[in-house]
């Protein structure tokens, strides 16, 4: 298998390879609900970081258990959980987002039997300088609970493999997505996709040697499609490959993401301090920011502006999750900054399965205006 | 020369036939099961019309929702630039589009040069289209084509509250059951109607003056109330169902036009 197929296989067989994984290292596997979990101790802890994410499929088993107003990706993450897909797993940690995440996460606990879990409240107003200083004694408190959990000390030693392994994958995943800037792009959207969403759990040994070797292939390629125009695609947890495909195959390349499925995730490296803890605390109060953690600064709004910039995209599709606030209240504000500043937005609204026929219509219309000037 | 656009719609199938004059024919038909043959019968029976050849049209062009299932058209272009195009040809001054079709409604602002500057569709349900207004006139037992002359006829509509499709089948249904009249309940149905797709239109932003095109568009109460919603009187094309075919029809043309390296010729 080439190295940049790993990541589409893994991402269409993440609960077989948490189970191998399981299996070959006898280690523990724990769930992690949102990207602000700190995956650095979980990966000291000789631990499988595995995100729970949805699997974009109509569903029946959780309306007994969270409102049907709660966001899809909540509704369809739970739902992993409750068809047991997700049995493997030993532990669960969530770091504290939003609340329709908090009270999937509790669902989880009540109804899904785990050997371990935990609520890591990473705190929302991050801008407080007071923050940090919070932050690593829960952070502190975090590993305690998984040293108790696992009989075993987490060591020095442990620690900076933990930082050095998740900073080398972020470190790679900058230097494949720099395959985007080119022109034409050397890495499709849908292809970032698979790589960036797989970082999330897959073992950074084995995601970063396949990162090594997939930006050696990348870099020797000669794009033969057309590229189109350049796109964003700026949301949360929109992990929706067919959707990335269909835009792709309309005329359009997906160049650069904001989203947690993608460079929410890996955007920062954690900077190297002399407390280990608080070089990793640290790390996800600085990072970019949800809108649930933006606040009262708007930093978000700038650094959406910045990537689009840097990846030379011409328009962004704003991928609204159905129900979920804290975007919710972003978007009108952040659509018209994009525009304000030259980047033509389209919005569409997410489910966790979505009409790809409509969606394809205004997908296509909107990358008709912005091509008008091949029209007359 | 003749050039063809062929706008593939959920409901219903429309073909424009553009000769050097101007329109030479269109034809209208029910979409039926689509596909190639469906779409094939309305530009024959529309070449009939204009008493050419199908091997007289030079380019075929095709928009609308079952463009992608046509394999004859030389060019696929969406249902918004193409409406766009479409009324700039027919009414040049116009800014704002309201298109309410089958099962897809739409506002669409345009720039001097008829170009798309900013658009906005329906959510991803029936409600706010053809689709609602049809399953309310079976409901109400009443022609689609007399839907909005009777619904002038009452003073005072029957609100229907629900924006749900199946839901205000329910409410209407209700309303005939406690002996309301016909002719207020389907003014309140166009109200409804209104309410939500002036919201919509609103949301990119109005400026005059204000066409209505699409099926939706034939029907006079929801013109009317439209306009009244949006405090502006609103242009109407002569045969505001085929815009899109004919903005598909004018982009065939510009096809060969500029082949022949010729200047756009897609206003006048």
């Amino acid at each position: 298998m080439a190295a940049l197929e790993k990541f589409e296989h893994w991402y269409h067989n993440r609960h077989e390879y948490a189970r191998e994984w399981k299996k070959r290292t006898g280690g523990k596997v724990i769930g992690t609900f949102c990207t602000y979990v700190p995956d650095e101790i979980l990966t000291a802890a000789g631990m499988l970081h595995s995100r729970i994410l949805g699997s974009h499929e109509p569903q029946d088993v959780t309306e007994p258990h969270i409102f049907g107003m709660f966001c899809p990706f909540c509704r369809d993450s739970l739902a992993q959980g409750l068809k047991g897909r997700f049995n493997y797993l030993d532990g669960i940690v969530l770091a504290h987002s939003c609340i329709h995440y908090r009270q999937t996460f509790d669902s989880w606990r009540a109804h899904i039997p785990t050997e371990f879990t935990y609520y890591l409240p990473m705190p929302n107003m991050v801008q407080s300088p007071s923050a940090k200083s919070y932050y690593v004694g829960e952070v502190a408190k975090f590993k305690a609970a998984l040293e108790e959990y696992a009989g075993k000390k987490i060591t020095d030693a442990d620690l900076d493999r933990g930082i050095e392994l998740t900073n080398k994958n972020r470190r790679l995943l900058h230097k494949i997505y720099e395959f985007r800037k080119t022109d034409p792009p050397k890495l499709t959207g849908t292809e970032a996709l698979y790589i960036a969403t797989t970082a999330q759990f897959v073992d950074y040994e084995e995601h970063n040697k396949a990162l090594e070797e997939a930006s050696e292939e990348v870099a020797d390629r000669t794009v033969d499609r057309d590229p189109g125009i350049r796109l964003m695609a700026v949301g949360s947890e929109n992990d929706d490959v067919e959707f990335f495909k269909m835009v792709e195959s309309v005329g359009a390349t997906v160049v650069i993401d904001e989203q947690c499925a993608g460079t929410r995730y890996f955007w920062n490296e954690a900077r190297i301090q002399p407390d280990r803890l608080q070089t990793i605390s640290d790390r996800y109060v600085e990072r970019p920011p949800c809108p649930t953690k933006d606040y009262p600064e708007r930093q978000r709004f700038p650094h959406v502006l910045q990537l689009a910039k840097d990846y030379k995209a011409q328009g962004a599709i704003i991928m609204q999750e159905k129900f979920c606030d804290p975007h919710e209240g972003d978007n009108p504000v952040l659509k018209k900054y994009l525009e304000d500043n030259g980047i033509p937005t389209l919005g569409l609204e997410f489910d966790s399965t979505n009409p790809l026929g409509p969606f394809r219509i205004r997908v296509e219309a909107f990358l008709e205006t912005l091509r008008t000037d091949d029209l007359f | 020369m003749y050039y063809a656009g062929i706008d593939a719609g959920s409901n219903t199938i429309k073909t424009v036939i553009l000769g050097e004059e101007g329109i030479a024919s269109y034809h209208v038909i029910k979409t039926g099961l689509g596909g190639e043959e469906q779409a094939a019968r309305c530009l024959e029976e529309a070449c009939a019309k204009a008493r050419i050849g199908r091997e007289e049209i030079a380019c075929i062009y095709c928009t609308g929702y079952g463009r992608e299932y046509l394999n004859f058209p030389q060019g696929r272009k969406s249902e918004i630039i193409c409406h766009g195009v479409g009324v700039h040809w027919i009414l040049p001054e116009v800014r704002t589009i309201v298109d309410i079709g089958g099962q897809d409604s739409k506002g669409i602002r345009l720039n001097e040069r008829g170009e798309v500057e900013n658009f906005n569709m329906n959510d991803k349900c029936a409600a706010g289209t053809g689709r609602f207004l049809e399953t309310m006139a079976t409901a109400l037992q009443v022609p689609l084509e007399e839907f909005g002359a009777c619904a002038l006829r009452a003073t005072e509509p029957v609100r229907v509250s629900s924006t749900c499709t199946v839901f205000a089948e329910t409410e209407v249904i209700s309303h005939i059951a406690r002996g309301k009249k016909r002719d207020e309940i389907l003014l309140g149905v166009c109200q409804s109607i209104v309410d939500r797709i002036a919201a919509m239109v609103r949301s990119i932003g109005v400026k005059p003056p204000v066409a209505m095109t699409g099926g939706v568009a034939k029907n006079p109460a929801v013109v009317k109330l439209m306009g009244d919603r949006l405090g502006l009187p609103l242009l109407l094309p002569p045969e505001p169902q085929i815009t899109g075919a004919l903005g598909a029809a004018l982009m065939a043309r510009q096809d060969i036009l500029s082949r022949q390296n010729s200047q756009p010729a897609l206003s006048g």
